[in-house]
């Protein structure tokens, strides 16, 4: 039937709101539909919006930290590794080697960390609620281990211009390693539950196509680019931490649905828990902290740069500007969920069925606190 | 025995429901939605504080508000509010809601929250631990218990110059007023 | 690089490290510029930021340009950020949109317009993305103290356990 031809009585306008069982996050989108049929989607962002490029032009370069953090709640750490790279290069600090290592560690949990919540936000909508509990008790485990290390569980304030803020308490790699192989020893059971589903297979095969010209035309990063066939990855590109150290893989799949989506989610966490493991055998001695200037002094001189780094999903860059004072004057983060949400959701709706929204939104990782910063 | 009578002796057994069955509903508003997650699932299981999420606010009588309110949220809180059955109960998860937190200078959230809907209780920290939840629960309990978790009747009485604290931020709102306003005040 | 400045007068190339280039160009060259890196093979747009020199009077468009890979292999090309500036006027800003070379610019060129003021000629959709109130002055102008916007509104308005 010709799109054309509908008449105003058939089509209705329904708002997928904030509070709504499917929804994680505050995000809301509006649907125009038909029957059955999405005929237009809009996203609605702005319910969490701060102001924080605003708020940091006010606060010293130090006292910025803490602010950092609370742009992206489920992975803060990709966050302040994105800041305290930009900070350094403006400054030209040096980082030790220990340091880098204990980077890398602390951002590779930090993913596993939030590609499990991925999944117990995932399982959750389509049913499968054993799934949900197990990711989330795994997912805890973790922030004990991030608790034992940094003092709190969410908002760490770790990573700092000039290392890490304080070397590893005595016996904890055998508390890294004791942690990650009860998870890793899980795996089979996940897929016999969930991946190797028949049912989560018919409900996510061919939902939310993209294709790789549009995925790069779009401005896509992260899982949605990798389940095209695309093998993009800024810890191989643009190495930074000790990731030009290690040798790892980056999995791909070929379809670009929501199926491919959440299996090279599942393939990079274990990825990185070998990367772990071989990053905790290759661990050097030494100090983890250059001193930086006093605080309440401290000016960096004129400049600008742009940082890279490769967060959970996909590319997280930083835009800095500094005029030579101790504040700074322009701050710019690029989030990946920003064409995720506002580009392709948008697009990847049209002509879907109404019980896919949730499906094709989670699978294409949107997190609401990173649209609207 | 007349109805006087037996509403006396029924006010006992009914707190005892409010207390020990409390729904809330299903509502991430902010940072909290870290935190909410592992209070409902099995490793901090809150349904052994009978505690359970449910989907619409028709059915619930536990707001949380978890974490900090921009001008948008205040919207759609206020709605959600106000679509809850009486007795109703409102926690302030965070330190956010309280005094505006470490967003105070923003020109965008909610500073004192109390302003606009009225706050039973509140929970203190960035984000508190869920253990903390529990503990506002069964402190819940005993207020329940006293009388004193009373912010519905509040909300009823001194409606009026909640509306006008609404109105100021909000602008005109599009949906009529709750309880009715005597035009002269 | 070379190439960039036999191809366009009056534009400056800095080379600070070896992944990153800044070209400063003059308004009515952007396009051109902008399509003539698509051509080379620099399709990604990463961001399209605005920066505010209230001393000088003037808006920097600022635009941030990288490279995908070309089918699974790696080229070296990927590895250089571009950053791409330009200065407009400060007082009645305008711009033309970058919609036609880069499809996906239509969200933060949304944005800097409803945050800065900067109206976008051809731009098909300039709704209001974050904000749900009016401002007087976009929020994020130098001239815009949010402390004193705080202290005059929101402190204002009076708690209801005051009134009987």
């Amino acid at each position: 039937m010709n799109k054309d031809t509908i008449t105003s009585t058939r089509e209705l306008e329904l708002y997928f709101g904030p509070q709504h069982l499917g929804m994680v996050g505050n995000f809301s989108i509006t649907l125009k539909v038909e029957g059955d049929r999405i005929l237009e989607a809009t996203s609605n962002p702005g319910y969490l919006h701060r102001g924080f490029e605003k708020l940091m032009e006010y606060r010293t370069w130090i006292q910025n930290f803490p602010l950092v953090c609370r742009m992206n709640v489920v992975e803060p750490d990709s966050m302040e590794m994105a800041y305290a790279m930009a900070v350094e290069k403006l400054a030209g600090i040096e980082v030790p080697e220990r340091a880098n290592y204990i980077r890398s560690i602390c951002l590779e949990l930090a993913r596993v960390g939030s590609h499990l919540f991925g999944l117990w936000a995932y399982s959750n909508l389509l049913g499968f609620d054993t799934v949900a509990q197990w990711a989330m008790y795994h997912r805890d485990l973790i922030l004990d281990l991030f608790e034992e290390l940094t003092g709190a569980r969410v908002y760490h304030i770790y990573i700092w211009p000039g290392g890490v803020r304080r070397d590893f308490p005595n016996g904890f790699k055998d508390k890294i390693v004791n942690t990650l192989h009860s998870i890793g020893s899980c795996v089979p059971d996940y897929d016999s539950v969930f991946f190797n589903n028949r049912i989560f297979y018919e409900r996510a095969k061919g939902i939310g196509k993209i294709t790789q010209e549009e995925a790069k035309k779009w401005g896509a990063a992260g899982q949605v680019l990798r389940a095209t066939g695309e093998k993009f990855d800024i810890r191989k590109v643009e190495p930074y931490a000790a990731y030009n150290k290690v040798d790892f893989e980056i999995p791909t799949r070929e379809d670009g649905d929501a199926y491919s989506r959440i299996w090279v989610v599942r393939d990079e966490m274990i990825e990185s828990v070998h990367m772990i493991f071989k990053l905790l055998d290759k661990m050097s001695e030494g100090e983890v902290y250059n001193r930086v200037p006093n605080p309440f002094k401290w000016k960096i001189s004129k400049g600008e740069t742009y940082v890279r780094v490769e967060s959970s999903r996909g590319e997280l860059g930083l835009y800095m500007v500094s005029d030579g004072g101790d504040k700074p004057y322009r701050v710019h983060f690029r989030t990946p969920s920003y064409t995720h949400g506002l580009i392709i959701l948008e697009k990847l709706l049209k002509g879907a069925s109404i019980a896919d929204v949730g499906n094709i939104m989670i699978s294409l990782y949107v997190v609401a606190p990173e649209i609207d910063r | 025995m007349d109805r006087n009578d037996i509403k006396k002796w029924l006010k006992e057994p009914a707190k005892m429901g409010h207390k020990y069955s409390l729904a809330a509903v299903y509502f991430c508003t902010g940072c909290g939605i870290i935190e909410v997650p592992p209070v409902i699932t099995s490793r901090w299981d809150a349904e052994r504080f009978g505690v359970t999420a449910v989907a619409t606010p028709r059915q619930a009588n536990l707001f949380l508000i978890t974490g900090y309110v921009s001008v948008k949220t205040l919207k759609a809180i206020i709605r959600t509010y106000e679509q809850m059955p009486d007795p109703k109960f409102t926690v302030g998860f965070g330190s956010c809601p309280i005094n505006g937190g470490m967003y105070w200078d923003s020109y965008n959230t909610i500073k004192h929250l109390d302003k606009y809907i009225p706050i039973d209780g509140w929970i203190a920290g960035c984000m508190p631990r869920p253990e903390a939840i529990f503990i506002a629960v069964t402190h819940l309990w005993t207020l329940i218990d006293k009388d004193m978790a009373t912010g519905y009747i509040k909300y009823r009485e001194k409606y009026k110059y909640y509306r006008a604290n609404q109105e100021k931020v909000l602008g005109e709102l599009e949906w009529p007023p709750l309880y009715p306003i005597e035009k002269n005040e | 690089m070379q190439e960039i400045e036999s191809t366009f007068k009056d534009i400056s190339v800095s080379i600070p490290e070896d992944t990153k280039l800044i070209i400063t160009a003059k308004k009515e060259d952007l396009l051109s510029i902008l399509r003539f890196l698509q051509d080379k093979g620099y399709n990604h747009l990463a961001l399209i930021s605005c920066v505010d020199w209230i001393e000088e009077k003037e808006f920097e468009l600022v635009y941030i340009i990288t490279s995908y890979l070309e089918e699974n292999e790696y080229t070296g090309r990927e590895k250089i950020n571009i950053i791409l500036k330009t200065k407009i006027n400060r007082e009645n800003p305008q711009f033309i949109t970058a919609i036609p070379v880069f499809e996906n610019a239509e969200p933060y060129e949304r944005e800097i317009h409803e945050l800065f003021g900067i109206n976008f000629k051809g731009h098909p959709r300039l709704t209001p993305l974050f904000l749900e109130r009016e401002y007087k002055i976009p929020p994020f102008r130098k001239d815009f103290d949010t402390r004193e916007y705080v202290k005059e509104f929101f402190n204002k308005i009076p708690f209801v356990d005051e009134k009987k």
